[in-house]
């Protein structure tokens, strides 16, 4: 219920924000933040209890879901489901009965007896997924699951939920919409619609996280295209349309790609359904060269939303352009549901194709491309924004490095990387917005002794850089650290015995380690000439520091770059237990065990 | 076989209603001055048509006039959409046809005897109602499209329309006749029982025959290669004309190639998936790229529409009933987001006839640009519209047929358009107004465009209400 709640009010607080009146800007800003805040409530109430090992499991909502649906069954297909579960799927927690729900020939016979009485066969089916679904939830780790039918014809449906990876998301979603509509007080252009559309993302970036139904998820993939794009194109720079298009093509040819990987799910895989907790479970029995096409098809939607080189060249002309708060959430967030979408979806639909010699090295040297592409691209720039967006692309290419190597530590540095980069490069727009909405240009070479004028802001602005930077004590670099741990290590890193999993070479990583370096230069070189030295304007010294509303956005932020670096077990611990099943399931799938 | 009894005229009544009042109106034509009376004869009649049939719908499939038509779920879900398309149209035309000095009584009197033929089709079951259904639709087109006799560009679409599609239905004629003179029967499930016993594969008159029936129904439904007519008579006529033409002139010819698909040629039908894959595939990808290079928007839209029928016609590629009830959501959807979008056309006057007219329309007209980009995005296949679930319904159905390769052109396809909708979005949404505000658009055109919109934006929420009720024949 809390999930729903959190996806949904910030859609009805759109409806309400587009029924105020027009001119009263303060009255639709304080309303906007008042919705954000009340979003982020039932969040922070969600990843609180997470921990909590008494709530109810995934599993057993699903059971109780099956009950349900077996309740209301007809006779006919009452008999057939009890047959099946006769058979031992009564005990949803034994593992072992998940091979005899799994197959085929055992639901041909029972499928027998419901066929042709076309409801008994959607009862059947619908027991059957959910079955499948509670086993499958076992080893996702799942909480706070919600189920729902929404489009039976198809078996679509509204499944929710969370867990160690996605929660962390929502709540970093959750922070940065506050965060950002505060911070968009200064927007005095087309007020209304502007919150209406930042309302109307967060309830799609929100869904995305939350979705459990792949058919869900796409819809609120795409809900999330359409606001993007008009924020960009609307209030962004002077090249605005340009780059909103091309953000909306891009993205459109990622997920129209996604759409058929999913249609072949549904169909080709055999088992008449989207919910993804139920092609999860029978992942297993998808054939290898069904699953190389599934892997690449989904990894083409989300490497363009990470961005992976070379699909990256929209996210530089989207940054620039857009506005800062927009900003701030694409890096922050948006850039993430790329990342997300490997781990829920790519891995765990195609663990076979996922492990494969041919995808470690592939995802590896795309990571490493990533990596050392992205910063040489970040020291060219002149543009301080174009130089956070090429940094951007720089770290994402550590999420790849760790999934690729894919042992524990690199899996949880590429997820921990995920979430400190939101926090670091949300941080680092903002700071660039601040520069520029008082020296209205961005050119690096054109600064200079911001430091001694606005001394606040620069102390924020070096907890920021430096994070991106890596520098041990900040968030930025314990999920680095952990990456080159973790692929340095997957070389020789044999599961249980076999070592038929491939592994990534360490020559890969070595090649990424001046990556390291080539960050900290452009870093360094950029809070030079903007922060050191002369004022080269005149004007520079006019600048008043910080503003209430610019410390209000900032300081959370600055926050949680210091408390994950230097505690960073706040998040590891909270995270650890979803990827440690997540790498078993994987693995053991991967690996044919 | 059996005989027609008075009894069958029941069944009919949808379409009697229509008869009825096109000869009423013919009758009082020259006594009537004023443009409301037949608008209003056209819109009651259309509403109680579809009343009729929604009270006949809850009866059984049953076969009328001797095995000639047949009324049942398909028929009636088609019926009701072909007279919600007559009575949107009826309301468009209130407006769209200001000036233009065509004679407002015969006007909708061809509107109303269209829709007959159309219902005809829809529920024909032997090839003879078959072709007379869509003979009497093609017919009154072409007066319909020629109707603005001042407008020299009108007359040469009609002109144009009528030589291309007397060439198709010619064809079609023609393979009908083969079809008989090979099964000894005009009606669908005669034919198929007579090829499920000689196997359509081993002879190639029969294919010919197939083939020729498949160009002429590709014609009525502006698939290419047989499109050429549509954007010269979508511009040349009237614009409510037009959307008469895109809306329930398509979707009775998908109909009647659903159930041709379905019934007639259904089994052992490799031959006519080959086809269907073919038109599918060429009209996605021919609309899909030149409807990038208008500025014409009624051009625009009817590049539109040929990529449109190819989707729809996807549906029908797989040769299932769960592909045709694919198909019937499509073309359900999809008439009312052409309505809608040809409705702010037509609102729009002079100024929405070109690309360029649309810049900042959002600040001139919030509500206006409000659903216009709906239907846009609709047309796009953007979800929580219609058109989403419309393109999700057949694209699935596609690659549950195996056709994976037809699904990742028709979603590339659908990218590569949604630029050009995209465009009209930027042009209303993101730049300056160029011309003065548009006046405000009169009650009967506003209520036509709410339907399609509420429409749509149902159709894409839960879509449930349409989807359980498209049942294949």
């Amino acid at each position: 219920m809390l999930l729903t709640l959190s996806i949904f009010i910030p859609m009805l607080g759109m409806v309400v924000v587009l029924l105020l009146p027009k001119d009263n800007h303060n009255l639709i800003r304080w309303t906007s933040v008042g919705i954000a805040v009340a979003t982020f409530i039932p969040i922070v109430v969600l990843t609180m209890g997470y921990t909590d090992p008494d709530g109810e499991s995934a599993a057993d909502t699903l059971l109780a879901e099956r009950e349900r649906v077996i309740a209301e069954a007809p006779e006919a297909a009452r008999a057939a489901i009890l047959a099946l579960t006769a058979e031992g799927v009564a005990e949803a927690n034994d593992p072992g009965t998940m091979s005899d729900l799994a197959a085929d020939d055992e639901r041909a016979a029972h499928w027998s007896l419901v066929k042709g009485d076309r409801e008994a066969e959607a009862a059947y089916h619908e027991a059957w997924e959910l079955a499948i679904a509670a086993q499958a939830a076992i080893s996702q780790n799942l909480k706070y699951v919600e189920y729902g039918n929404w489009i039976p014809t198809f078996n679509i449906n509204y499944i929710l939920g969370v867990d160690g990876l996605s929660l962390p998301l929502i709540f970093l979603s959750g922070l940065l919409f506050i965060l950002c509509f505060v911070y968009s007080f200064n927007i005095t252009k087309g007020v209304k619609a502007y919150y209406a559309l930042f309302l109307l993302l967060e309830t799609g970036l929100i869904g995305v996280f939350a979705a459990l139904d792949f058919f869900l998820f796409y819809v609120f993939w795409e809900i999330v295209l359409l606001p993007m794009y008009f924020l960009i194109g609307y209030w962004g720079g002077p090249n605005r349309i340009y780059a909103a298009i091309k953000f909306f093509i891009y993205t459109l040819v990622g997920s129209v790609v996604m759409l058929v990987a999913m249609l072949a799910l549904y169909w080709q895989g055999g088992y008449d359904t989207f919910n993804l907790l139920t092609l999860i479970g029978m992942s297993g029995n998808f054939d290898a060269t069904f699953q190389m096409w599934i892997f690449m098809a989904l990894f083409l939607g989300f490497a363009i939303k990470v961005p992976v080189f070379p699909f990256h060249t929209w996210l530089p002309d989207a940054h620039v352009q857009a506005p800062t708060a927009v900003s701030v959430i694409l890096a922050g967030v948006l850039l993430k549901m790329g990342g997300y979408g490997f781990f829920r979806f790519s891995y765990t639909l195609a663990p076979e194709a996922g492990t494969s010699e041919f995808m470690v090295m592939f995802i590896g040297l795309l990571g490493l491309i990533n990596i050392v592409y992205g910063a040489l691209c970040a020291m060219a720039q002149t543009d301080f924004k174009s130089l956070v967006a090429y940094s951007s692309v720089s770290h994402m290419g550590f999420v790849l490095l760790g999934l690729a190597a894919f042992t524990p530590e690199g899996i949880m540095g590429s997820v921990f990387q995920m979430f400190s980069h939101g926090v670091s490069s949300a941080m680092m727009f903002l700071l660039v917005g601040v520069l520029y909405d008082r020296a209205h240009h961005r050119d690096l070479n054109k600064f200079g002794g911001i430091g001694l004028q606005m001394p606040y802001y620069t102390g924020f602005a070096i907890i920021g850089f430096f994070t991106s930077l890596g520098l041990p004590g900040l968030a930025g670099f314990i999920g680095e650290m952990s990456v080159f741990m973790g692929s340095l290590n997957a070389e020789g890193f044999d599961w249980s015995g076999t070592s038929l999993y491939a592994p990534l070479p360490r020559w890969v990583v070595y090649a990424a380690l001046p990556g390291v370096v080539l960050t900290a230069g452009y870093i360094l070189w950029a809070v030079q000439r903007v922060y050191m030295g002369e004022a080269k304007k005149e004007e520079y010294k006019t600048y008043s520091d910080l503003s209430g509303r610019e410390v209000f956005s900032l300081v959370p932020l600055a926050a949680m770059c210091i408390v994950l670096g230097v505690w960073p077990r706040v998040l590891i611990d909270f995270m650890n237990p979803t990827l440690d099943v997540l790498r078993e399931f994987i693995t053991t799938a991967g690996i044919g065990g | 076989m059996n005989g027609a009894t008075v009894a069958d005229l029941g069944l009919v009544l949808p379409e009697l209603i229509l008869t009825g009042m096109a000869l009423v109106l013919i009758l009082v034509a020259r006594r009537i001055q004023s443009t409301s009376v037949p608008v209003v004869a056209t819109v009651l009649a259309a509403a109680a048509a579809v009343a009729a049939s929604w009270w006949v719908l809850s009866k059984e499939p049953q076969s009328a006039f001797g095995g000639l038509i047949t009324v049942d779920g398909y028929a009636q879900f088609f019926k009701v959409l072909v007279a919600a398309a007559l009575a949107l149209v009826a309301l468009l035309s209130v407006k769209g046809l200001e000036g233009s000095g065509a004679p407002r009584s015969e006007y909708h009197v061809l509107l109303l005897l269209a829709s007959v033929g159309m219902m005809l089709t829809v529920s024909a079951v032997d090839m003879v109602t078959f072709y007379l259904g869509l003979e009497l639709i093609t017919l009154c087109s072409y007066i319909l499209v020629g109707i603005t006799v001042d407008r020299p560009s009108s007359n040469e679409a009609a002109i144009k329309y009528f030589l291309l599609a007397s060439f198709a239905s010619a064809l079609m004629l023609f393979g009908i006749s083969i079809t008989y003179g090979l099964t000894g029967t005009t009606s669908f499930s005669g034919v198929a029982a007579s090829i499920a016993e000689r196997g359509l594969a081993d002879d190639p008159l029969q294919l010919a025959a197939l083939a020729l029936i498949a160009a002429g129904l590709a014609f009525k439904i502006g698939a290419v290669p047989f499109h050429s007519w549509v954007p010269d008579a979508y511009q040349g006529a009237s614009t409510p004309v037009a959307a008469f033409l895109a809306s329930g002139s398509k979707a009775a010819g998908l109909a009647a190639l659903g159930r041709v698909v379905v019934i007639a040629f259904g089994p052992d039908s490799p031959a006519l998936s080959i086809i269907l894959v073919g038109l599918a595939a060429l009209s996605v990808a021919v609309g899909s790229v030149l409807v990038l290079a208008q500025t014409d928007m009624k051009r625009l839209l009817a590049y539109s529409s040929i990529a449109h029928v190819g989707y729809a016609v996807m549906g029908l590629t797989a040769g299932t009933d769960a592909g045709a009830s694919a198909t019937m959501t499509y073309a359900f959807f999809y008439v009312f987001m052409t309505l809608g979008a040809f409705g702010v056309v037509i609102g729009l006057g002079a100024r929405g006839a070109t690309l360029d007219g649309y810049q900042g329309l959002a600040s001139q007209r919030p509500g206006v640009a409000g659903v216009m980009l709906l239907f846009l995005l609709a047309l796009t296949g953007i979800p929580l519209t219609s058109g989403f679930v419309a393109k999700f319904v057949v694209i699935s159905s596609a690659v549950g047929a195996g056709y994976v390769v037809l699904a990742v052109l028709a979603v590339v396809c659908s990218v590569v358009s949604a630029f050009v909708y995209m465009r009209i979005a930027v042009l209303m949404y993101m730049r300056e107004p160029e011309s003065p505000t548009p006046a405000r658009f009169p009650v009967t055109l506003s209520v036509a465009i709410a339907i399609a919109a509420i429409v749509t934006l149902v159709g894409g929420v839960l879509p449930r209400l349409i989807t359980d009720w498209a049942v294949a024949p």
